[in-house]
């Protein structure tokens, strides 16, 4: 009898841990069990909020970390087992040099890349997104193409606006070379008046981004998954040739 | 309350750097996890720190499970 019970009271602290991790999955999720996917070839990349460089920002600001996203770009390099990589842009901007930073090491990766731009790739999400062997955008994401600016200490001298100068070049010349538009163009949206409320630059709407040559296409996720695939099936096409 | 001015917000009500030092970026069974410290000294899980898409699909790492 005694050992029955015990075993009952045994069952029912079981029972409890069970609940206790189901209720906690519900509240995290509404959900009770989380739909389980094959290992993946492809990985993926999000870089969301605000680009945050050497300024760590305030705790209430959705931010991507450079210096996190560094070593992930490594790690996918290295891993043979990954064969592709997708970026997703949803950013409001950014560090200059943590977004030129990320943009280098996407366009340097060797594997096959494919960017989407959702929602918005502002400021420095335009490198980032142009940055891709292949970038796609949805027809409602948009850009905002604006010359750089810089906040706190600024000293008053002619050589600070040479520094943003050259700093301004850097990201049309990375801009340039990794997408079709015109470097013509690129500064006429740039510095274009009347645009933005406040602002000098253009908002740039999905269509109108690969009408400058500036995004490859109009695409979501389907698209982008197939590019992506069609680029791996290139990528190693001709090995498997030799071998037959 | 309304403000009308064209200072951000944290300009005029500034974080506490405590908020922000309760965040840590940590390695948990070889993955990068980002977690905040709660009060009872245990670690909440903000965000999974990868590129592999079934890292997010593995329940024992979603937002908010405390480690």
């Amino acid at each position: 009898m005694d050992k029955d019970q015990e075993k009952k009271g045994d069952q029912n602290q079981g029972d409890q841990a069970n609940n206790s991790a189901l209720v906690q999955k519900i509240q995290q999720l509404g959900q009770s069990n989380v739909p389980q996917a094959p290992d993946s070839n492809i990985h993926v990349l999000s870089i969301i909020g605000q680009v945050e460089g050497h300024v760590q920002l305030p705790a209430q600001n959705k931010t991507t970390k450079y210096e996190h996203m560094l070593p992930q770009l490594i790690a996918i390099e290295q891993n043979p087992k990954i064969e592709g990589l997708i970026v997703l842009l949803n950013t409001v901007g950014g560090d200059v040099e943590a977004g030129l930073a990320l943009s280098e090491m996407i366009a340097s990766i060797s594997k096959p890349t494919v960017s989407v731009v959702l929602g918005g790739g502002h400021s420095i999400g335009v490198p980032i997104a142009v940055s891709a062997d292949y970038s796609y955008i949805v027809p409602t994401a948009t850009m905002t193409i604006h010359p750089i600016r810089l906040n706190g200490l600024v000293i008053g001298v002619p050589q600070t606006f040479e520094y943003m100068d050259k700093m301004q070049d850097r990201v049309i010349d990375f801009v340039i070379r990794q997408s079709n538009i015109e470097e013509e163009k690129f500064k006429e949206l740039m510095f274009a008046k009347g645009n933005l409320t406040r602002d000098i630059g253009t908002n740039v709407v999905g269509d109108d981004a690969v009408e400058y040559g500036l995004i490859d296409g109009i695409g979501g996720v389907t698209q982008a998954m197939q590019k992506l695939n069609e680029m791996i099936d290139e990528n190693k096409g001709p090995e498997e040739q030799v071998i037959q | 309350m309304i403000l009308y001015t064209p200072l951000a917000e944290t300009d005029i009500f500034p974080v506490s750097e405590a908020e922000l030092n309760k965040r840590h970026c940590v390695s948990h069974n070889g993955r990068q996890l980002y977690v905040e410290e709660m009060e009872d000294g245990q670690f909440q899980l903000l965000q999974v720190l990868s590129t592999d898409p079934n890292d997010f699909m593995n329940p024992d790492y979603t937002p908010g499970t405390i480690l």
